[in-house]
């Protein structure tokens, strides 16, 4: 517990922090141009650009407080800030706005504040806490069950906010847990229970029955039983496993149609390419590759992108950043903000996997890991491989929430790797 | 080592993820698809500004046809938020089915023209307001989301009396928005007369305001790049050869009779009065009544859309036989003092053409003023039947090409569209007709302009001009200039003189037969109007399906002339009843400008009778 007190002065990681400078700056570029009119006028900043420009000075703020406060603080007041950010979250169920659909917004002032992003950052601290507790491993029913309560929890409360895109990124932990030891099994299951969802759901749509599932899921099963037939013991196991996907292949079924609202199947249909709606979900995954692509080589130039400035990719400056970006800058920057946004991913792993804590190395990867998600759906629903599901391209999208819990996240973290021993 | 395989597979799943997207990119950046255009298309909208069309004086200088605006109501089917559909429907006097039913329509083409990713993503919802529904529909503008009013202009005319001559405008058809991508669906194009044959010269040049437009429909300010913006230009003002005051005299004289006047000068080929009855308002033809009237005049047994003067075909009848005296001359089987006796018709064989009585012997000048049969039988044998030829079809062959000479059997070539070409028998056709061994005996009528021989109105009153110009004629024309538009090939066509195979002196002895048809003795006598030289010929010519037609032509003065015109009035009988005394009336108003006629008796009866 007292590891952090005779701090090791190293300056803190030049390459994280160079990458994160040059992100905020592209992000505050692509956003003064998708909210600024056609006719732009030189050095005229859009209102929100002009209200970005005030949440990136509160970045600047928090970095500096961070950079300058004691980790062992941090450390200190982890559960505390998680309790508090689960209170947040609760509250803005009762008392919060809506805006569009989910209820997870603060309104102060004209600004609003979305607890739901620093759920994230604190959710991270306790569980890096707990598994940082000196003899706590991810072993045991309880510890792994105090594991994924401390995740699993805020995914719920906000879950009820009807933010299910923020929700889902606290399944990022997931992949964190494997790094601390959940068997790799557990995820391959994951995704097999994953594309069995997919099967399920597509059949359903097209009216296939559901005993031909069955029939494919037991005739792998036979194939492969044929195959191990020398290796008995393998044979109860495979059926073992066929009839459990069976199983959960009839209950996934009902439960998405009972459990999911219509907007959301109807964005599930839509990516699995199912529905075909000219004004709905797909109108606007369709206008959105109409902007990337529309950028071909070189781009369309710096405030020049109709698609996105005229608004016909849908939150251009928020989830659909990326759009202005691809159209104003053509492949050839798509191609380097992809180098940069790759480096700055594996340098915060390299960076985690360098922790001498666990603290140190949980809250890494808890970084990595979400901002990997966080990536993977964002710029996957812009280029129609990822369902559209709302969330933010972190240190890209207008919002100062977003902004500041990430850098919070990003710093806390920076600072921690600074002062290990 | 387990922890060291894991660091592995976290990098790995990046790059693996990065990858492929990076791979989705080049796809979409570096593929076939020109997603950029797709992008442009979106982000702009193209406003047609509409140009005026020209404006048409009379040869005087007369405004005769002009434009108005009309507002239609435009929508961007798309936009429409909680439409107030009672309110719409109360403005626009529509009932909600139908009006239900119209935006229906307006979002299948909204679709269409997206999916054709189409500049002008707004369509016409409802065209040509009336000024109340503009005025209420301006007040409630701001309630009705999505919608807006559009300007454009349409006909207006000043003279009723000339509908068939100027022509009508309608929506342009499928084929010709499938010919010509100058039209968008709902533009205004000529469908007959001026209006049609002109549409190029008198449609202006359509403009373009482009502007950026977001996807709520919002205009985002001018695109400024030259290339998208240019403003209409307004059709030239164009002068007619009409005279709208003849013109106006020469419908209420012909009003309650069916036919035709063509008044043509004949120096020049202007046409000065064109005119048909029965005939339409044009101004019912215009706006929101356009279509049901059209469909009502369509369907009109009186046919008021039939433009006799240059699609109705009639026999001559004895207007003819100025030709027929003419080519007699120029072949030299007839001499001016030539005589012929009549003894009350014509007989060969088992044939008669039957004459009126009237004094015996008569020379050329004398057949033409008393117009024998008798006298034009013999003519016509003699040409056809001349030994100086093989046989008798080469004989014919030979009048037949005179006739032609004549602007007979084809098309004259009027800046009008549909012109018939009347008809002149060609050899095959007496052959299939008649057999092959036919003679001039068998188609002896054709000497008198009956039988096969078909007439325009149009060509008629051509031959007057021919007679008063002793042997030319320049093809007759409605247009006579049209502002910057110089030395093009009509405008050449305008101008040429055509000459006939008949020499001009041979015409003199015509015309002295022509000037004494108004005169004592004559079969027009007391149509005449003192102090005017009119040189004519009567004709009646027969209708197997009733009452004969009323035919005359005729110019004036006898030297100089300065108008041609031919009268056909169906079933009026003799060419003296009524068509002499309208055009000798028509004659007089023109020559004599502004001024009441010498003949008010003749002028009341011809303003008021009625043929049913």
């Amino acid at each position: 517990m007292n590891s952090y007190n005779n701090q090791r002065q190293e300056s803190v990681d030049f390459l994280s922090v160079f990458l994160f400078i040059i992100l905020i700056v592209l992000g505050f570029m692509a956003i003064s141009s998708s909210t600024s009119d056609i006719n732009w006028d030189h050095f005229q900043l859009s209102a929100l650009a002009t209200k970005q420009i005030f949440f990136l000075a509160g970045a600047f703020v928090i970095v500096l407080t961070i950079l300058f406060s004691n980790v062992a603080v941090i450390d200190y007041f982890a559960y505390g800030f998680y309790g508090i950010a689960l209170l947040l979250n609760i509250l803005v169920v009762i008392i919060g706005h809506e805006v569009k659909g989910a209820k997870s917004w603060f309104g102060i002032g004209g600004f609003g504040l979305q607890p739901s992003e620093f759920a994230k950052v604190a959710t991270a601290l306790a569980l890096a806490k707990f598994l940082g507790t000196y003899g706590v491993r991810f072993k045991g029913w309880k510890n792994i069950g105090i594991s994924l309560a401390i995740f699993l929890i805020p995914l719920v409360v906000i879950l009820m906010q009807d933010d299910t895109g923020s929700a889902l990124v606290f399944l990022s932990f997931f992949l964190v847990l494997y790094r601390e030891g959940l068997p790799g099994w557990v995820l391959l299951s994951a995704l097999w229970m994953g594309l069995l969802s997919g099967f399920r759901v597509i059949g359903d749509f097209q009216g296939v029955s559901i005993y031909y599932g069955y029939g494919f899921l037991f005739g792998i099963a036979s194939i492969v039983i044929l195959f191990f037939r020398k290796n008995k013991a393998v044979i109860p196991l495979i059926i073992t496993i066929a009839i459990a996907s069976a199983a959960f292949y009839t209950v996934v079924g009902s439960a998405y149609h009972t459990i999911l609202q219509r907007h959301q199947k109807s964005r599930i249909e839509s990516v699995l390419g199912l529905k075909e709606d000219a004004q709905g979900i797909d109108f606007h995954v369709k206008q959105s590759k109409i902007a990337i692509g529309a950028g071909k080589l070189w781009g369309r130039g710096f405030m020049k992108g109709t698609q996105t400035k005229m608004g016909f990719v849908p939150e251009q400056h928020t989830d659909f950043i990326f759009d202005t970006l691809a159209e104003e800058w053509g492949f050839i920057g798509t191609t380097l903000f992809f180098i940069l946004y790759v480096a700055f991913l594996l340098r915060l792993a390299t960076l985690s996997e360098r922790q001498t804590t666990i603290f140190g190395r949980v809250l890494g990867y808890s970084l990595v890991c979400i901002l990997f998600f966080h990536f993977t759906i964002n710029i996957g629903m812009t280029i129609g491989l990822m369902p559209v599901i709302g969330i933010p391209l972190p240190y890209i999208s207008y919002g100062g929430s977003s902004l500041w819990a990430f850098t919070l996240f990003l710093f806390i973290f920076l600072r921690v790797d600074q002062v290990r021993k | 080592m387990e922890n060291s395989g894991k660091r592995i597979v976290f990098k790995s799943l990046i790059v693996v993820i990065f990858v492929l997207y990076w791979i989705r990119l080049i796809n979409l950046q570096l593929g076939e698809k020109d997603y950029e255009s797709i992008a442009i298309n979106n982000a702009l909208n193209k406003i047609t500004l509409y140009p005026s069309r020209s404006n048409l004086f009379d040869r005087h200088g007369k405004l005769i046809v002009y434009n108005t605006h009309i507002y239609d109501l435009s929508v961007f089917p798309f936009e429409i938020k909680e439409l107030d559909t009672a309110l719409l429907s109360k403005i626009l006097e529509l009932p909600g089915a139908d009006l239900l039913h119209l935006l229906e329509d307006a979002k299948v083409k909204a679709v269409r023209r997206q999916k054709n990713n189409a500049n002008n993503k707004s369509t016409t919802f409802y065209s040509n307001l009336s000024a109340r529904q503009f005025a209420f529909l301006r007040e409630n503008m701001f309630r009705l989301k999505g919608f807006f009013i559009e300007s454009r202009t349409d006909r207006q005319f000043a003279s009723k009396s000339a509908p068939h001559a100027l022509g009508y405008l309608g929506e342009a058809n499928e084929t010709l928005l499938e010919s010509d991508e100058y039209y968008q669906p709902g533009d205004l194009v000529g469908i007959t007369g001026l209006e049609r044959f002109y549409e190029k010269e008198f449609r202006g040049i359509k403009g373009i305001k482009t502007v950026w437009q977001n996807r709520k429909y919002e205009q985002k300010g001018e695109v400024k790049d030259s290339q998208f913006n240019y403003p209409s230009v307004a059709g030239p003002d164009a002068t007619s050869t009409l005279d709208i005051e003849v013109q106006n005299y020469a419908r209420q004289l012909l009003e309650g009779k069916k036919g035709s006047i063509v008044a043509i000068e004949p120096r020049t080929g202007e046409i000065i009065a064109f005119v048909n009855y029965p005939d339409y308002d044009p101004n019912t033809l215009v706006g929101r009544s356009r279509a049901n009237t059209f469909k009502s005049l369509l369907t009109d047994p009186v046919k008021p859309l039939y433009n006799r003067a240059v699609k109705g075909v009639y026999p001559p009848g004895s207007t003819f036989k100025t030709v027929m005296a003419a080519i007699a001359l120029q072949e030299g089987v007839l001499e001016p003092e030539t005589t012929h006796g009549c003894g009350g018709g014509y007989r060969l064989g088992n044939i008669r053409v039957g004459c009126h009585p009237h004094g015996g012997p008569l020379d050329v000048r004398g057949s033409l003023q008393i117009s024998c049969n008798s006298y034009y039988c013999q003519v016509f044998r003699d040409v056809i039947d001349n030994p100086k030829y093989a046989n008798v079809k080469e004989g014919y062959a030979v009048l037949e090409r005179h006739l032609r000479s004549f602007g007979l059997g084809s098309p004259l070539g009027i800046d009008l569209m549909g012109e018939s070409r009347g008809n002149i028998p060609s050899v095959n056709q007496l052959n299939k007709r008649h057999g092959k061994s036919w003679k001039s005996s068998t188609v002896i009528s054709l000497s008198i302009g009956q039988g096969e021989i078909l007439l325009t109105p149009l060509q008629i009153a051509n031959l007057a001009a021919i007679m008063a110009n002793r042997g030319w004629y320049i093809t007759p024309h409605l247009i006579r200039t049209i502002d910057g538009i110089t030395d093009t090939a009509w405008q050449r066509k305008f101008k040429f003189k055509h000459y006939t195979s008949v020499n001009p002196m041979h015409f003199e002895t015509v015309i002295e037969g022509m000037a004494g048809v108004t005169l004592p003795g004559g079969t027009a006598n007391g149509t005449g109007i003192p102090g005017l030289e009119i040189c004519a010929k009567t004709g009646t010519a027969q209708n197997p399906h009733g009452k004969d037609h009323s035919v005359y032509m005729a110019f004036a003065p006898k030297e100089n002339p300065q108008i041609a015109i031919a009268v056909i009035v169906e079933n009026g009988g003799y060419g003296a009843t009524y068509a002499a005394p309208i055009a000798n009336l028509l004659i007089e108003k023109y020559l004599n400008p502004g001024k009441e006629t010498q003949k008010p008796d003749m002028e009341k009866r011809m303003l008021e009778s009625k043929i049913q």
